[in-house]
């Protein structure tokens, strides 16, 4: 059977156009995807039932223990910690939230180690955001700033802008300019048509360069700014001075380098700078496929949107002391349940010894690095493959995935409610 | 400290995201791309293994040139690999330092650890691979 506008459920691009054809239970090929919807797609490492670590083995557990365990370390915990949510749809998402405020848990998703501090920035100073449709049908000058499209998002630009046509550009590749700052040269600079190369560290201090430019104060600038020669700068800044319409999309390479959310700030500003003589826009590269998501739906349940702890009753949040790398370091969690994500893969060291010291459980459908950690892992359905729900483009588009067979694995909804109703029970609320 | 470790997303950790446990993952992951004058200077050899060093631990990798790079700046793929070097400070941001991670390089003969050797050091209890 093949299904037709198959949302992939990979990356923050949300692709709606796949083809996909199905066997039974199993994913036989993929049209219209990318590498990595390829491998999401016809993947087939999932743990086959819920596992438990008992001494130095593991045991296969049945579904019913493995939620009756996993209520139980919640509730014995002093300082929970439910981290992750990304890989997941936002029905999911909301159970996890109520969770942990019953609990008076932390609750953190991904973007605490991705564009957590483009969240802080964006807290500050506003986002003058759009649409990848917009992008797509209006832009005829694209910045990629810290971000390789071609590696993490690998039809960002041909279906929104290098290779894109749209309504006002009907010959996107040539009348498209597209300019690529990083500190390498990576795939994306390769076709790129200005490559901007900073010294590492040295984003703030461009954009504080082009901002002054756009100012009129081509006369404060040195001959260079962080490897980048101001003959360069006044081009670039010509450049996105001449835009009909401009879209920027900065990636980790501002958010995790040097000035972190001040870089992110100054992007903005610079975006706003631009405003004054034409239209611009900038956007995140959301790239944890429904990271967007999770900040959603802790948003409009708690008021923020990652890092968020509720041990006081009610929602507190502040970077840097409740996002989950800084409670782990500190080794001040006693519980830890992860859901559709891999922080033993993508934290730091010390985070992955303190997740293996404390009872961490794991709802996944693969084998990861955290598996090796965790006491307890409950595999589920893959949302977007045998299970349904809304997830978040990195635009802020809600797109409802399908389902496109059902499979023997219950989804993160079905899981969750059911410690979310243990839980209640035990607290003398059911 | 000799060089700056940046890491970042490449199209091969990615397709091998979720099957961490192959060899195929850990040989994306634990690839170091270095700058081919900065090889010649420390006599190291495409495919050699080097023992990359932080304040924060030690770990095995395989060299790869890259002329995308400059000199004095090494990448590897996100993953357990280049986190084991990572240290776990935010300055309170709540992001660690992924792409600023001072580094020793040395060449070896010790050979590629797993993803669950790597968790085991952790503390944990591989389950596979």
């Amino acid at each position: 059977m093949k299904v037709e506008d198959v949302v992939c459920p990979f990356c923050g691009c949300l692709c709606d156009d796949l083809v996909v054809e199905v066997e039974g239970t199993r994913v036989v090929s993929v049209e219209n995807g990318c590498t990595l919807a390829n491998e999401k797609f016809l993947g087939d490492n999932r743990l086959t039932s819920p596992i438990r670590r008992a001494g130095g083995a593991w045991q296969q557990v049945s579904y019913e223990e493995a939620i009756e365990e996993t209520a139980a370390i919640l509730l014995d915990a002093d300082r929970p910690l439910l981290y992750g949510w990304s890989g997941t749809h936002g029905e999911a998402q909301s159970i996890g939230v109520h969770l942990g405020e019953l609990l008076g848990a932390l609750i953190d998703n991904t973007s605490t180690v991705c564009h957590g501090p483009s969240i802080m920035a964006i807290q500050e100073v506003g986002h003058p955001g759009c649409t990848l449709g917009q992008v797509k049908n209006r832009a005829d000058v694209v910045v990629y700033w810290g971000t390789n499209p071609i590696d993490a998002h690998p039809r960002h630009m041909s279906r929104y802008t290098t290779f894109a046509d749209g309504f006002f550009l009907t010959d996107a590749f040539l009348e498209r300019k597209v300019i690529v700052v990083d500190v390498r040269k990576s795939e994306s600079a390769n076709i790129a048509d200005e490559f901007v190369k900073i010294e590492p560290g040295g984003d703030y201090a461009v954009l504080a360069a082009l901002r002054a430019i756009v100012r009129g104060k081509r006369s404060l600038i040195p001959s260079f700014v962080s490897g980048v020669s101001r003959e360069q700068l006044f081009r670039v800044a010509d450049t996105l001075l001449g835009a009909k319409f401009g879209a920027i999309f900065f990636g980790l390479g501002l958010t995790m380098s040097r000035g972190r959310y001040k870089n992110v700030r100054n992007a903005i500003e610079l975006t706003a700078e631009l405003n004054r003589h034409t239209k611009w826009t900038i956007s995140p590269m959301r790239g944890h496929w429904n990271v967007y998501g999770s900040n959603e739906v802790f948003t409009w349940i708690s008021g923020y949107p990652y890092a968020v702890d509720f041990a006081r009753g009610i929602a507190f949040y502040n970077p840097g002391e409740t996002t989950s790398v800084d409670v782990l370091r500190r080794g001040e969690c006693d519980a830890c349940l992860v859901v559709a994500s891999d922080p033993g893969a993508h934290f730091p060291r010390a985070c992955a010894e303190h997740l293996a010291r404390i009872p961490t459980v794991q709802i996944d459908p693969h084998v990861n690095a955290t598996t090796h950690l965790a006491r307890l892992q409950i595999p589920v359905a893959v949302t977007g493959i045998d299970a349904e729900g809304t997830a978040y483009r990195m635009d802020g588009v809600p797109i409802r995935t399908r389902k496109l067979f059902t499979g023997r694995y219950p989804s993160d909804t079905d899981v969750l409610m059911k410690i979310y109703d243990r839980v209640k029970e035990e607290k003398g609320h059911g | 400290m000799s060089f700056i470790l940046n890491t970042g997303r490449t199209i091969r950790q990615g397709s091998y995201v979720e099957r961490k446990n192959t060899p195929a993952y850990r040989e994306e992951a634990s690839t170091l791309y270095m700058h081919e004058v900065d090889m010649l200077d420390r006599e190291i050899e495409s495919g050699d293994h080097v023992r990359v060093e932080s304040t924060q631990g030690a770990v095995v990798m395989r060299v790869l040139p890259a002329a995308w790079l400059s000199r004095g700046e090494v990448f590897v793929c996100l993953g357990p690999y280049a986190n084991h070097l990572v240290g776990a400070e935010t300055h309170c941001t709540g992001m660690p330092d992924f792409k600023d991670t001072p580094v020793n390089i040395t060449p070896t003969d010790a050979p590629l650890v797993s993803v669950a050797d790597l968790m085991e050091q952790c503390g944990g209890v591989r389950y596979e691979g």
